[in-house]
């Protein structure tokens, strides 16, 4: 591991003791060689990172018009007056809040943890029920003006759609089958955290509801998905009833969905949320740090729901002390999902 | 003719879709399909349309098409749809919805 010579031990040394919790955490573990920290792609870019100046906020937004052009025009930037448009504000402020939570929470710097800028669309396609991130930026439509509204009304879409970038440049699960759900399921709980750091609620006060503002009225349905209990988010005429499992023993194999990653993540979200429960408080203070350094420092691409139940327990260890409460709450929540 | 279409993932994950025949459509509505089918180059596209990376809660399209000339799919995900399949992806999902 020649890489470990990039900065002189003394120095790490002395950010071991004066630097900011990342950075002591960083710097610890570079001088330890824990063999528990993860490889190359974890020991390289945090020291390159510790010259990076602390980060400041750049969000755009720009607007498709209802066409399929990506990124459309701009209508705001960072500083700028608030629009006419609440889309253009909610992609906006719904970025902030997101930017302001993994900074504050997790000592997270932006998507790539090195600033990048936030890009958001909006009014994207025609009847464009859906919000998804093409690898650089967010794109959210208007909904189909039937069963959705605006995808950006849901500040946890906003916060999905964003963590789908820090997965991008952290463990970069595929997506597809199990890596594929744990891609979206990792997605779900930061956006779940920003949601209720947003409105300062614990695990029990939580609705633990993904997409709850995303319907019309008439429709049948509570959210899209519910993470404490997966399964039961919907049941309408239109809509069908909601499919995810709560269970490995209800696991879905499928081709459809690119493996049912949006089916299978209810299994993981549940563990997320049982791990919550078990620990009471805010979700972000402990479960949400264990879930992020296991994402950040553990997961590989084609990591599976096993890898992240015994990563997991690792990262608790890590953080909290072998054998903590921590870590035998986080054990205890995969064994509720049959891991 | 017919025409299998079909929209899977999204971020919320929801299976829509629907059989078609041009027979079954009203005139002016199958002339439409015929047309947006030749404006796409339909029958010259590739049976499978992906970006090297999903991009994360995008959609994925499947159209078959039956003549008596023989059965052709594109399969199209978000992120790689070619401009000129959009009008008649918005043409299919309209029918739908409707």
């Amino acid at each position: 591991m020649t890489r470990h010579g990039i900065i002189p031990p003394y120095l790490l040394r002395s950010i071991a003791i004066n630097g900011s919790r990342r950075q002591r955490e960083l710097a610890w573990a570079t001088l330890t060689e824990s063999e528990q920290i993860r490889g190359q792609r974890r020991v390289l870019p945090p020291l390159t990172r510790l010259a990076v100046v602390p980060g400041r906020m750049r969000r755009t937004v720009y607007d498709a018009r209802n066409r399929y052009d990506l990124p459309g025009r701009l209508v705001r930037s960072e500083g700028g007056a608030a629009s006419a448009d609440p889309r253009v504000n909610e992609a906006y402020s719904g970025a902030g809040t997101t930017y302001e939570m993994w900074r504050k929470v997790f000592e997270r710097n932006s998507i790539d943890d090195r600033g990048m800028r936030l890009d958001a669309t909006v009014h994207y396609g025609k009847n464009y029920d859906n919000a998804f991130w093409n690898g650089r930026q967010m794109v959210y439509g208007d909904g189909d003006g039937t069963i959705f509204g605006p995808f950006t009304r849901a500040l946890e879409v906003i916060g999905h759609e964003m963590a789908h970038g820090v997965v991008q440049y952290e463990a970069d699960l595929v997506y597809r089958g199990q890596p594929g759900a744990l891609n979206e399921s990792f997605a779900d709980v930061l956006g779940i955290l920003v949601k209720q750091y947003r409105h300062r609620q614990t695990a029990e006060e939580s609705d633990w509801l993904i997409g709850a503002d995303l319907f019309l009225p008439g429709i049948g349905a509570r959210a899209l998905r519910s993470m404490k209990e997966p399964g039961t988010a919907y049941d309408d005429p239109v809509l069908g009833k909601d499919p995810q499992p709560a269970h490995m023993k209800d696991y879905i194999e499928t081709n459809e969905d690119n493996g049912g990653v949006h089916l299978n993540s209810g299994i993981p979200n549940r563990a997320f949320c049982e791990l919550a429960l078990r620990l009471e408080g805010y979700a972000w203070e402990r479960a949400g740090r264990i879930w992020y350094r296991t994402l950040r420092d553990k997961l590989r691409p084609n990591s599976t729901f096993r890898d992240a139940c015994s990563l997991s327990v690792t990262a608790a260890g890590e953080l909290y002390g072998h054998n903590s409460p921590e870590q035998k709450a986080t054990r205890e929540s995969w064994a509720a999902v049959g891991l | 003719m017919k025409i299998v279409f079909e929209r899977t993932g999204g971020f919320a994950g929801r299976k829509i879709g629907r059989v078609l025949d041009t027979a079954d459509l009203p005139p002016a509505q199958a002339c439409r399909l015929e047309r947006l089918l030749r404006e796409s180059a339909f029958f010259s596209l590739p049976p499978s349309i992906r970006p090297g990376r999903m991009p994360p809660d995008g959609f994925l399209f499947r159209i078959t098409v039956e003549t008596e000339a023989g059965a052709h799919t594109v399969e199209a995900a978000e992120g790689a749809v070619e401009p000129s399949l959009r009008p008649l992806l918005d043409f299919l999902l309209d029918l739908v919805r409707r």
